[in-house]
């Protein structure tokens, strides 16, 4: 999947926008589309692998940011605790009291939408709202993680070993801290990956996601309307969206154990 | 000897990543009723996997156990789970080093105790609550009724363990398994607990498997003494006898090692050299041999079985301590 | 039960610690105080092994903890080499630490589980800039060979592939890389097998004698204790109960808790079982210690005047001290 994101455009494929008037809604595996088309006449294989670019760029991004500034807030509130931990705590449960769909409808409409529906708005201003609505969706989360594991960690007596050093707190942290913290945070920041990818598909099927059908929220949106004469339009991208999530995940746990197995003994 | 608990020939072992690791080497114990035995050893020893093979509570995929285990006449080994289960509670008891872990955090204090009895003994809930509170009066707890009422964390390590001592004896067993039941305890709480179960043998005439590290506590608790290394026996007696008469170098060094109260101050301890040896890689020869200030080249080339003195005294040596070489 | 009696207290010019009236209290909640610590005072004289012994819930990791301003204490002053370390600024703290250091209970939770040996022993070195990178080496690997581990086969281990005994020596040698005056011990040996007790035991005493430095013992392990320290300190319930050299103590205790103690420990041998009485009941929660004596409510000797006035320390024979209002003579 991932090869596809970075490469698709340089794969000899079809344009994607390109129009085949001939071969409306054609079945996969038709000759000259593997995986059909719908009924706008858009390669459907051609429009995955757009699709996968966008949507993996949009999680990537989302997660990485959410992850960077939510584990930073989180092992910092932690570490520091007092008051500092206490609005910190109090920030991010309202942050998971938030409806985060409900968030990215509402900061989409407002901030990357004109008033005349008819005209449309630049891409890229859509796809940095909704990166930054699921942001801002991840901070609370992965800051919980972060806090919760930086809590256990400075527990440790070789927090305590290394304060008697002399060692200062900042050095504490970026030392002894976060490499073993980071764990638990790459393997949830894998599952959301996973999660966000879906959560962007939401959007789109809503209406709020990327124009264009350029992702495979859109891809589903529009294919939900051809559902009763080319399912394999819909298909197609779900089939597409349930594989990447559950690989991800699964690199995910992957990761996680081979770098917690170092830790554990016998 | 009519025995409670006959062990023959117990072998375990455990697939892990690292390989084979052997808990349990030829490990043959007779316990008749009444008696009390403690198993001394320590980490790696095999002790505990000892004692949960002789409860028939070994279970899992990679475990491989070889050699039988009877109690009361019925071959645990044979059993399935279900049917080993049915002795728990009238036939023998558990109690362990951790009781916050063996009792239930959101069930009061009360309804577990009682829920050994509903279920083995068949009581109504009104009697086996009465009976709950005379059980608490037994092990001493203090304001018995209201402890009835009050959840695990409530209660102090001490008094936990009395609960679980109430709830082991609950339904009379035969036999007590005694896993480590001091060792996380504070030393003055441990007297109290040590001397509880001694009185409660003493009354219900019970068995007592005692596992623990310590020879301060078999010494003052048991009648024979069991001495695990590395997974064997490696010696077994009466305690006034192993005490008085050691064969084991391993068990000598254990004891000289050991600080005591009545060591002179300022006199160096006389440690035990080496490591304790790894389960994965037993290897062939004595296990001790490494360690050991009496060894030969014989201790390293071949295993020694085990002995019997006509005394009852069992060793596993080629050169135990006493006899001329 | 002696609040901050002094009289154990020595003036001479050998004193290299000194902790007066320190106070270490949690708060848990507006009414629930946990008084760890209440007001006690006692001194480390240079190159001696002072263990300082009790039960759970007595105060005495909190009491080491405090000494390294690891949480600071309530109050009360701790003076070490002639400063205050309760009163020293962020920056000057840092670098006083480095010549108390400590060994931890736990072996294994005490060593970064990330870091290989070397730069687990590194790491202080590094940090006060103490030589460079070969200097820093050679310095690790003569640490690492004092300790008894053979350098070549450790260095690019991590502490998980270690046994216990192994992860404390481990410790030590990094205890030991910035050259301390103190070493606050706690309970470093309860957490290891009963046969290498005894190895790392010799281990501290060759460390103390090698480098003469001063140790503070923390255990509720009686025999170890006494194996090692110059003088023992008996605590309860966040205060002293008794201050004497080992041989004093263990032979002719004065409190009644002190002789409790020796009565439950465990011994060896089968022939010399004393069934005498034993201590009932459990400590009080620290949060609400009696009044007066703390001891008062599990002492056979308890009177009136214990439940009113606290016992100070006081000398009943020469070099022991004892905070009870009716001693054992």
């Amino acid at each position: 999947m991932l090869f596809l994101a970075v490469f698709g455009s340089l794969l000899p494929f079809k344009s994607w926008k390109f129009v085949y008037e001939d071969d409306l809604g054609v079945v996969p595996f038709s000759p000259g589309h593997i995986l059909g088309t719908d009924n706008n006449g858009y390669d459907l294989l051609s429009s995955l692998i757009a699709g996968t670019r966008m949507s993996v760029f949009i999680a990537v991004t989302a997660v990485s940011l959410g992850g960077l500034i939510g584990s930073a807030l989180g092992i910092t509130a932690a570490f520091v605790r007092g008051k500092v931990d206490i609005v910190m705590s109090t920030l991010f449960n309202v942050g998971l009291a938030v409806p985060n769909l409900v968030l990215a409808l509402a900061l989409v409409s407002v901030l990357a939408t004109n008033v005349d529906i008819n005209q449309s708005v630049p891409t890229w201003r859509r796809v940095m709202v909704l990166i930054i609505s699921l942001t801002i969706v991840l901070i609370p989360i992965l800051g919980r993680i972060a806090r919760g594991a930086t809590l256990s960690w400075s527990g440790r007596d070789f927090v305590t070993a290394a304060r008697s050093m002399g060692m200062r707190d900042r050095q504490i942290i970026m030392k002894h801290i976060v490499p073993n913290v980071l764990p638990a945070l790459i393997a949830v920041a894998f599952l959301a990956i996973g999660v966000v990818i879906i959560a962007e598909a939401s959007l789109s099927i809503l209406g709020v996601g990327i124009p264009d059908g350029a992702s495979w929220g859109g891809m589903i949106a529009r294919g939900r309307n051809d559902l009763e004469y080319s399912p394999h339009v819909l298909y197609v991208p779900v089939i597409v969206l349930a594989i990447t999530v559950i690989s991800t995940n699964h690199l995910g746990d992957v990761i996680r154990s081979s770098l917690d197995s170092r830790e554990s003994k016998v | 000897m009519n025995s409670l608990l006959s062990i023959k020939d117990l072998n375990v072992s455990f697939d892990t990543p690292r390989g084979m690791l052997e808990a349990v080497r030829n490990v043959d114990i007779e316990i008749a009723a009444g008696m009390s035995v403690g198993i001394v050893g320590e980490s790696g020893s095999g002790k505990t996997v000892l004692s949960r093979a002789a409860m028939g509570l070994l279970q899992g995929s990679n475990v491989h156990r070889t050699g039988t285990v009877v109690f009361d006449g019925h071959e645990l080994t044979a059993m399935t789970r279900p049917d080993v289960r049915s002795h728990f509670g009238t036939g023998m008891a558990m109690i362990f080093q951790d009781p916050m872990t063996a009792l239930n955090p959101v069930r009061r204090i009360g309804a577990q105790i009682s829920e050994s009895l509903i279920f083995r003994l068949g009581m109504s809930k009104k009697d086996a609550l009465k009976r709950s509170f005379e059980l608490l009066q037994l092990v001493r707890i203090p304001d018995a009724k209201s402890v009835l009422r009050k959840f695990p964390y409530q209660l102090s390590g001490g008094m936990r363990q009395r609960v679980m001592i109430a709830i082991a004896i609950s339904c009379n067993p035969k036999l007590l398994f005694a896993d480590e039941p001091t060792t996380a305890l504070d030393v003055t709480v441990q007297a109290q607990i040590l001397q509880l179960l001694r009185e409660l043998r003493e009354d219900l005439g019970m068995a007592m498997i005692l596992v623990t590290h310590d020879l301060g506590v078999v010494a003052g608790n048991t009648d024979y003494v069991a001495v695990m290394y590395a997974g064997q026996v490696v010696e077994f007696a009466p305690t006034t006898k192993l005490f008085a008469d050691m064969r084991m170098p391993y068990t000598e060094a254990l004891l000289e090692s050991i600080p005591k109260i009545d060591h002179p101050v300022g006199k160096r301890l006389l440690a035990i050299a080496g490591r304790l040896p790894d389960p994965t890689d037993r290897g062939s020869g004595c296990s001790f041999a490494p360690r050991c200030k009496y060894f030969q080249n014989k201790c390293l080339e071949e295993s020694p079985t085990l002995k019997t003195d006509p005394d009852g005294h069992l060793y596993r040596c080629f050169f135990p301590i006493g006899e001329a070489l | 039960m002696a609040g901050s009696g002094i009289a154990h207290m020595r003036n001479s010019t050998d004193v290299v610690l000194t902790v007066r009236d320190l106070v270490v209290e949690f708060r848990l909640s507006k009414d629930r105080v946990v008084k760890a610590v209440s007001g006690l005072s006692f001194d480390v004289i240079k190159g001696e092994v002072l263990a300082i012994v009790g039960e759970s819930g007595c105060g005495k990791t909190t009491l080491g903890r405090a000494i390294l301003q690891l949480p600071p204490p309530n109050s009360g002053e701790v003076i070490f080499e002639g400063t205050d370390l309760t009163q020293l600024p962020k920056d000057n703290l840092r670098s006083a630490r480095t010549a108390i250091q400590m060994i931890f209970q736990d072996p294994i939770s005490s060593l970064d589980p990330r870091m290989t040996v070397k730069q687990l022993i590194d790491e202080p070195l590094e940090i006060w800039q103490r030589g460079d990178e070969q200097e820093r080496s050679v310095r690790i690997n003569e640490l690492l060979n004092n300790v008894g581990l053979d350098s070549e086969l450790v260095l690019d281990r991590h502490a998980y592939e270690f046994s216990g005994g192994q992860c404390q020596r481990i410790s030590i040698a990094r205890a030991l890389a910035l050259d301390p005056r103190m070493l606050i011990c706690d309970e470093p040996v309860s957490a290891l097998d009963v046969s290498i007790q005894a190895q790392i035991i010799n281990l501290l005493q060759d460390m103390h004698d090698r480098y003469g430095l001063s140790i503070i013992f923390i255990s509720h392990d009686l025999a170890v204790v006494k194996a090692i320290s110059n003088r023992v300190m008996v605590m309860y319930l966040g205060k002293i109960c008794e201050v004497a050299p080992p041989e004093i103590l263990y032979a002719k205790p004065a409190h009644h808790y002190t002789r409790a103690l020796l009565n439950s420990v465990p011994i060896p041998d089968p022939t010399r079982q004393t069934r005498t009485e034993l201590l009932q009941g459990e400590p009080p929660s620290p949060m609400n210690p009696p009044t007066g004596c703390r001891f008062r409510t599990r002492c056979a000797a308890a009177s009136v005047l214990c439940t009113q006035q606290e016992p100070q320390l006081r000398e009943v024979s020469p070099g022991q001290f004892v905070a009870c209002h009716h001693p054992i003579i």
